[in-house]
């Protein structure tokens, strides 16, 4: 057997012992919800107190909400395909903003040895504040809770891909520079075909761990400034104490994250070369 | 103007501020010689005597401390496509094909061509050093010896009035160092380019060479010597070995490197040797005399 079909094996062997254990650590005794009315179903009379869902609970709610992720049935109900699609924007606004301050920015610190010290200070300040920590000011300076969360991932977003650029850049190899100079580049020429893509490698690795960020961050901001998003689902279904939907959007968050992560991965390949 | 001005270098030197006090560090002084058109001069020395910085002040990619070298008559300040560098390390672009590394350059030099022009261009001089099949491949994908070759391809594209090579294939093995001699000699003979070259091995340079520069040691190293390289061209590294004064000449260079490079500031200091006397132009024909009068002096 191939390594592969091995570590395929392997990886479904994982997941069948995780169901499995799963199953019986949350038991399955208090599940009779199916008989109750409604009024009875809501005072949460089934149950005589909440539990973890296990994974088949998890499963069935996953199929059910999957297979209508787009509905709108006012404020606090909507699919979570669209709650998703929320959150995806907002990333995107806030990362794309980024990306067309941070990467020329970048490029500028990393070709200007004093511009590169003169911001170090400022940088390394500003880049350890939490972005949540921004929301209040975010709030009061833009008074629109979207908006701000989409300058929260902003803020997160852009020290990753600054610093990284600004590095790349200024790492390019002198030979590669001196090869510029030998065929007389002017300074524009040498920043797009030779200083760009020698440095882009770099860049797309501050545009990978800014993704990355911004996945994290916007679930977080959105709880805080509610109303729609995949992070305000979360926290309306545990308000619901409908713990099986908060299990099945913490694995859909994960899926999110790992699909943005592999575009921009897919891209940096496209880029990357081999020395 | 006459055939004596192509390349004119005179009293070059280098120095550079020591770390902690005021005083200054001089790699080479005095550094003075003159190249003809379709001349291919190799200079050779110790690690450490500034032939790397020499060839980078030619190239204009680096400043000397003083002195001037005029090309053509004109000072030589800057970089320009009149001055192909081929590099020690190749310095292929890793991002382009070997193709596009070679268009580039072309499209630099010559700016008004059709796309068609550029590219049988670079295909006539990739066919030159043997990379025609691997033109579209990424340099990851070739061995170090090609990947020079790519670099020599890029250097003539630009048809270079003076050509410079940084031990261009210090970093290869015995064989494909060989083959590349071999190319070059080829390439050389053909398209009788003005080369000046840095190298380690004294066979390379006796096979490739009109002249050969001889540096002493540094700090303050000099250019001490040119020995003139009388064996007729074309010349072939399996054949070159059986003229009679290929022998001369290269016993010659190893004593000069081995003995004679590191006392030639002591010589100076004693009065032995005058500065204003050096290079000492040496006269292939009485190599062995001279070298056996050397060996009595150390």
């Amino acid at each position: 057997m191939s390594e592969n079909k091995r570590a395929i094996l392997l990886s479904i062997i994982i997941f069948i012992v995780f169901v499995v254990i799963g199953e019986l650590i949350t038991g399955s005794g208090e599940r009779n919800k199916k008989n109750l009315t409604e009024y009875e179903q809501l005072m949460g009379m089934g149950e005589t107190q909440a539990h973890v869902p296990g994974p088949f609970e998890v499963f069935e709610r996953a199929f059910e909400e999957l297979s209508h992720p787009f509905y709108d049935n006012g404020p606090n109900d909507k699919g979570i395909g669209l709650q998703l699609l929320y959150s995806i924007a907002r990333v995107l606004a806030g990362y794309l903003l980024s990306v067309i301050i941070a990467v020329p920015l970048g490029f500028l610190i990393g070709m200007s040895p004093v511009f590169y010290k003169a911001l170090q200070p400022y940088i390394q300040i500003l880049k350890p504040i939490s972005p949540l920590a921004w929301m209040p000011l975010a709030l009061f300076v833009i008074k629109d809770s979207i908006l701000s969360s989409v300058f929260v991932i902003f803020i997160c977003s852009i020290w990753p891909m600054l610093i990284n650029t600004a590095f790349g850049v200024m790492s390019v190899k002198k030979d590669f520079l001196n090869v510029g100079r030998t065929l007389e580049m002017g300074t524009f020429k040498t920043a797009f075909q030779i200083i760009l893509p020698a440095s882009l490698p770099t860049i797309f690795t501050g545009l990978r761990i800014s993704m990355g960020i911004s996945w994290l961050v916007i679930v977080a901001a959105e709880m805080l400034v509610g109303g729609t998003g995949i992070g305000y689902y979360v926290w309306n279904e545990w308000n619901n104490l409908d713990l099986a939907s908060v299990v099945f959007s913490i694995l859909m968050i994960g899926i999110v994250g790992m699909f943005l992560d592999s575009i921009i991965a897919q891209a940096a390949k496209y880029f990357n070369y081999v020395e | 103007m006459t055939m004596k001005d192509f390349l004119k270098v005179e009293n070059l030197s280098k120095s550079y501020p020591t770390t902690g006090d005021k005083s200054f560090i001089t790699i080479y002084e005095n550094v003075s010689f003159t190249m003809e058109k379709g001349e291919f001069n190799c200079i050779i020395g110790h690690s450490g005597c500034g032939k790397s910085t020499i060839l980078n002040n030619l190239a204009g990619l680096d400043h000397a401390s003083g002195g001037s070298i005029k090309m053509l008559g004109e000072e030589v300040t800057k970089p320009s496509l009149e001055r192909g560098v081929i590099f020690q390390n190749h310095s292929i672009l890793p991002w382009l094909t070997v193709f596009k590394n070679v268009t580039m350059a072309i499209k630099c030099k010559f700016k008004d061509i059709s796309k068609e022009d550029v590219d049988s261009k670079a295909i006539h001089f990739l066919k030159m050093v043997g990379l025609k099949d691997a033109m579209h491949k990424k340099p990851s994908e070739l061995s170090g010896g090609m990947k020079q070759r790519v670099g020599i391809a890029r250097a003539f594209a630009i048809e270079p009035t003076l050509l410079l090579m940084d031990e261009p294939f210090g970093a290869l093995d015995a064989l494909t160092r060989g083959k590349l001699q071999d190319k070059l000699v080829e390439i050389c003979d053909k398209t009788h380019q003005t080369t000046f070259m840095i190298t380690h091995d004294i066979d390379e340079a006796i096979l490739l060479s009109d002249k050969i520069l001889l540096m002493s040691d540094g700090p303050e190293a000099k250019i001490a010597e040119i020995v003139t390289v009388n064996i007729p061209k074309p010349r072939n590294r399996s054949t070159i070995v059986n003229h009679p004064a290929f022998y001369d000449i290269r016993n010659y260079l190893v004593d000069f490197l081995v003995n004679q490079s590191g006392t030639i500031n002591k010589k100076l200091k004693k009065g032995e040797l005058k500065e204003s006397e050096l290079p000492i132009s040496v006269d292939p024909h009485e190599l062995r005399f001279q070298l056996e009068n050397n060996s009595l002096n150390t």
